[in-house]
């Protein structure tokens, strides 16, 4: 059974169709990456799964649970994490204050879920910096700081939405690991993401959206090599074959 | 001994002689009047720090909290008046009739954007005053409109009326409230509703998406905050024996308390004590001694001190003011970076 | 938020009074007219919460700072109040612009990051109180009043009389609001103003000053403000709490009529200043401030766009 199930989904804004009809499946323990050009409706299809928006029509089943509609809290109280394109840190806190409000749905202890906290920050190299105030990060370590706070509720899926913009190579290098290391630990993640070369070689399979539909999906090399994806994203004169 | 544990021992010793100055005062300042404005600066204390539990933590701006203190004043005093219950017993009614309203209030205002939830506190502020001015009777109940409640003078010292000769019972029941108080600031943000109060307040979205049901927990908060700030009506209408509307549901009694936590420190524990301590003696004697000559100055006073602090300190005089005293230790105690000191 | 009395026709206080068709028109008339210059006080605070988002607590202030101007001129010079009009409209437009850039840009500006910039709403608290409190140890409490060619004259329209002073106002008021509206809407500036209040970031990036656009914004804001306590001066008290009883109410018509919305703060006004004149036939003038805040809290929840407003993520 599929983990996550998309069924027909559809979010209308008023006359603007920026999800129309689609259908994903993703399997535990797969890196999904979605794809398309810029306003296709990557972000909205997110957003409708992690319960920031509801579709106008369609399903979306979890584990065969239909979570369509769900408040985000309860989303994630349901193991499906999330993190944001424009990092959303609380600026005015520790990291480790930011790691504990993920921690904080496993326990309602502070200790334990401070001790929580801390692991995962170590994972994500952030433990030396757990007592700077998250205004005082830089911009990479922020964004590892957003993929660490939403581990810290332990999820069994994680939905990147680009979380490699403005890194630089080795950077993304090292993203690409710690994406590797959350895979192989049993969660599924699903990304959104414009580097190429990254979600390219980390996608065990892709969807290429546009203008809200579904134009192809398949291992990341047939996707590539599709003649409507290039068209899609590099315009008619270089979809020629 | 070194440096470092001798601050501490420093700092710990500050901090008990406040204790016993504070617990101590009354037996050598008898002056009424100055025990009355120690048990203002005690009362305000107390209130911005109840409203700091909505306006700090929980990060939006409420404006119209006096009607919370209303409501326990005239639960509590009502129940005396009509049906002589202890006003030990009317200030839990009273305190639960305020975290109710608080509770319905805030479901749907608390949704709302920062500047609209102030107004819209504002208005329910501004309504309940209007509502308690043309309110006669309410059944057998008397409220009396316009012009407020007198309580009955008892002769002597009733604890049961919650009525005392002298100014020192009232000192140590608003100490003992604040000292409550406090910690039940500091125990909420220590625990987990404390950090989702936080992060909500600060991220909602981000919060949300951490499991955090930031509405539910804003609506918390205010309960929690009502209900104390209503303890705290009984107290004042026991203290002055007479309240009406104007001034007890009073936008200015309202903006007071916000003024009082913002120039303090919003969101911190000590913030609106501090606040207080500073705000209060200033206001307390510009009023006494120059509103005769100059109306309304030490109201000037308290604007120019908020402008000055938003513009310069938006997070309060407490940060700047805790740098200061850990400076101080530093110096007394002879911790310095790396160097060390002939004591 | 309480109501000044206003010197004129004693409005109808008592219940179980005289409930006639012609009563009722009369209070449809008095309601329009106040309802007016209602708006005009409102637009101002429309247009700075339009554009620079900032709830100005002080925009009662400033309206109380352009009567007193306004008084503190004719009582010098003698001259009409319209022609004061002139005098007030740059000093309150210079105080405004001053006022915006000394004191609100730098909180703006340290806000920037945040979310819900509060530190600016409570600097505009300050300012309100300062000013106000300033009035009251400069001039004292007592109300004055300015006795005026047109105080107490009235135009007679079959059998309802329409007060001079308000009718004027009212013709002020269309005015202004013509003007203002060409201006957004043909002038370079004013549609610098526009673009700014729509979005902020991309209006600098198209070369727009930022801060000057909001100086502007509210030196106009403060300006028609200054108009208002012009057009209130023939037949209103001047004292130095008025501002407090135009705030609130002003805050309630940008609300029901749409934050930014200009159509939307006169007919909120004349809205609420309907409600005004007519409810007060069947119930005691007190009660009907409480009708007030009631719509207000109604509005807020059902429709915080208010009736104008575009729906944003409230």
């Amino acid at each position: 059974m599929a983990l996550l199930d998309i069924q027909n989904v559809s979010k209308h804004f008023g006359g603007l169709k920026a999800v129309d009809q689609l259908d994903l499946t993703i399997e535990k323990g797969q890196i999904y990456g979605l794809i398309g050009p810029n306003g296709a409706g990557k972000s909205t299809l997110f957003n409708c799964v992690a319960g920031s928006y509801a579709p106008t029509s369609g399903k979306i089943l979890y584990n065969g649970e239909d979570i369509t509609g769900w408040k985000p809290w309860n989303i994630c109280r349901n193991k499906i994490a999330r993190t944001f394109q424009i990092v959303k840190p609380f600026q005015t806190k520790t990291v480790l204050f930011n790691a504990m409000v993920g921690s904080f749905i496993r326990t309602s202890n502070t200790s334990e879920a401070e001790d929580m906290a801390m692991e995962v920050l170590k994972k994500f190299h952030l433990a030396d910096k757990c007592n700077v105030l998250a205004k005082n990060l830089t911009i990479a370590e922020r964004k590892k700081l957003e993929v660490a706070r939403a581990m810290a509720t332990d999820p069994d899926m994680l939905l990147l939405d680009e979380c490699m913009a403005g890194l630089r190579p080795n950077e993304v290098d090292e993203t690409l690991d710690i994406i590797r290391e959350i895979r192989d630990r049993g969660v599924t993640i699903f990304m959104i993401e414009h580097i190429m070369r990254a979600i390219m070689s980390v996608s065990d399979r892709i969807t290429v959206i546009q203008f809200g539909r579904k134009i192809r999906d398949g291992a990341p090399q047939e996707v590539a090599n599709d003649e409507r994806v290039i068209k899609a994203y590099l315009g008619e004169s270089y979809g020629a074959a | 001994m070194n440096p470092g544990s001798r601050k501490k021992t420093i700092d710990t010793l500050l901090k008990i002689m406040l204790a016993v100055f504070v617990f101590t005062l009354p037996l050598w300042l008898t002056s009424p009047t100055y025990l009355q404005i120690l048990i203002f600066l005690f009362l305000f204390a107390y209130l911005t720090t109840a409203w700091n539990l909505v306006g700090g933590f929980a990060g939006v701006l409420p404006l119209g909290h006096s009607a919370y203190v209303g409501i326990g004043a005239y639960t509590s005093t009502v129940l005396f008046i009509t049906w002589g219950i202890s006003p030990w017993i009317g200030m839990w009614v009273g305190g639960l009739i305020a975290a109710i309203v608080g509770t319905i209030v805030g479901i749907p205002t608390l949704k709302l954007r920062g500047a609209y939830f102030a107004l819209s506190t504002m208005a329910f502020g501004e309504g309940v005053r209007v509502l308690a001015e043309n309110t006669m009777k309410v059944g057998p109940c008397v409220i009396d409109g316009p012009r407020g409640i007198s309580i009955p003078l008892i002769p002597g010292n009733n604890f049961t009326a919650y009525q005392f000769v002298s100014k020192v019972p009232y000192y140590y029941i608003i100490l003992i409230m604040l000292i409550i108080v406090l910690f039940i600031t500091w125990y909420v943000s220590r625990i987990r509703p404390g950090y989702y109060l936080a992060a909500g307040g600060e991220e909602p979205e981000a919060a949300q998406a951490l499991g955090v049901n930031v509405a539910k927990y804003k609506v918390w908060a205010m309960a929690l905050s009502c209900f104390l700030t209503a303890l705290a009506g009984t107290f004042l209408a026991q203290l002055t024996l007479y309240f009406y509307p104007k001034q007890i549901l009073g936008l200015d009694f309202s903006f007071e308390l916000a003024f009082i936590a913002l120039i303090g420190g919003r969101g911190t524990i000590t913030g609106p004590v501090i606040g207080a301590l500073i705000l209060r003696p200033v206001g307390e004697f510009a009023r006494i001694y120059l509103s005769a000559v100059l109306p309304g100055l030490h109201l000037v006073i308290y604007g120019l001190v908020l402008i000055f602090v938003m513009l310069f300190q938006p997070r309060g005089l407490v940060e700047p003011l805790t740098r200061f005293y850990d400076w101080i230790l530093n110096k007394v105690s002879g911790t310095a970076t790396g160097k060390e000191v002939k004591s | 938020m309480s109501r000044a009395p206003s010197r004129g026709p004693a409005p109808r206080d008592t219940i179980k009074s005289e409930v006639t068709l012609e009563a009722i028109i009369q209070a449809i008339i008095n309601g329009s007219m106040t309802g007016a210059y209602y708006g005009l006080a409102a637009l101002g605070l429309t247009l700075i919460f339009g554009v620079i988002k900032v709830i100005n607590f002080a925009h009662g202030s400033l309206l109380m700072v352009g009567m007193f101007a306004a008084y503190w001129i004719i009582h010098l010079t003698g001259w009409h109040p319209y022609a004061v009009l002139f005098l007030v409209i740059p000093m309150l437009f210079v105080f405004g612009y001053a006022l915006q850039g000394i004191v609100i840009k730098p909180v703006l500006e340290a806000q920037r990051e945040v979310r819900e910039p509060t530190e600016v709403i409570i600097v505009t608290t300050g300012v309100w109180y300062v000013l106000d409190n300033l009035a009251l140890m400069l001039f004292g409490a007592e109300f004055r009043t300015v006795k005026t060619s047109i105080t107490g004259q009235v135009f007679f329209l079959g059998d309802y009389f329409l007060p001079k002073p308000q009718v004027y106002g009212v013709v002020i008021t269309i005015l202004t609001s013509g003007l203002l509206l060409w201006f957004l809407k043909y002038t370079r500036m004013g549609k610098s103003i526009r673009a700014a209040s729509l979005d902020r970031d991309t209006a600098s990036l198209m070369g727009i000053n930022q801060y000057r656009v909001y100086n502007i914004a509210f030196g106009i804001g403060a300006a028609i403000a200054g108009i208002v306590g012009c057009v209130l001066i023939p037949f209103y008290y001047v004292f130095p709490s008025v501002g407090v009883v135009f705030d609130v109410k002003c805050f309630i018509i940008v609300v029901l009529g749409g934050l930014g919305s200009i159509p939307g703060a006169l007919i909120g006004g004349v809205i609420v200043g309907l409600i005004e004149s007519i409810f007060p036939m069947f119930m005691t003038s007190t009660w009907t401030e409480l009708i007030v805040y009631a719509v207000f809290m109604a509005v807020l929840f059902i429709r915080p766009a208010g009736l104008f407003g575009e729906k944003r993520d409230w």
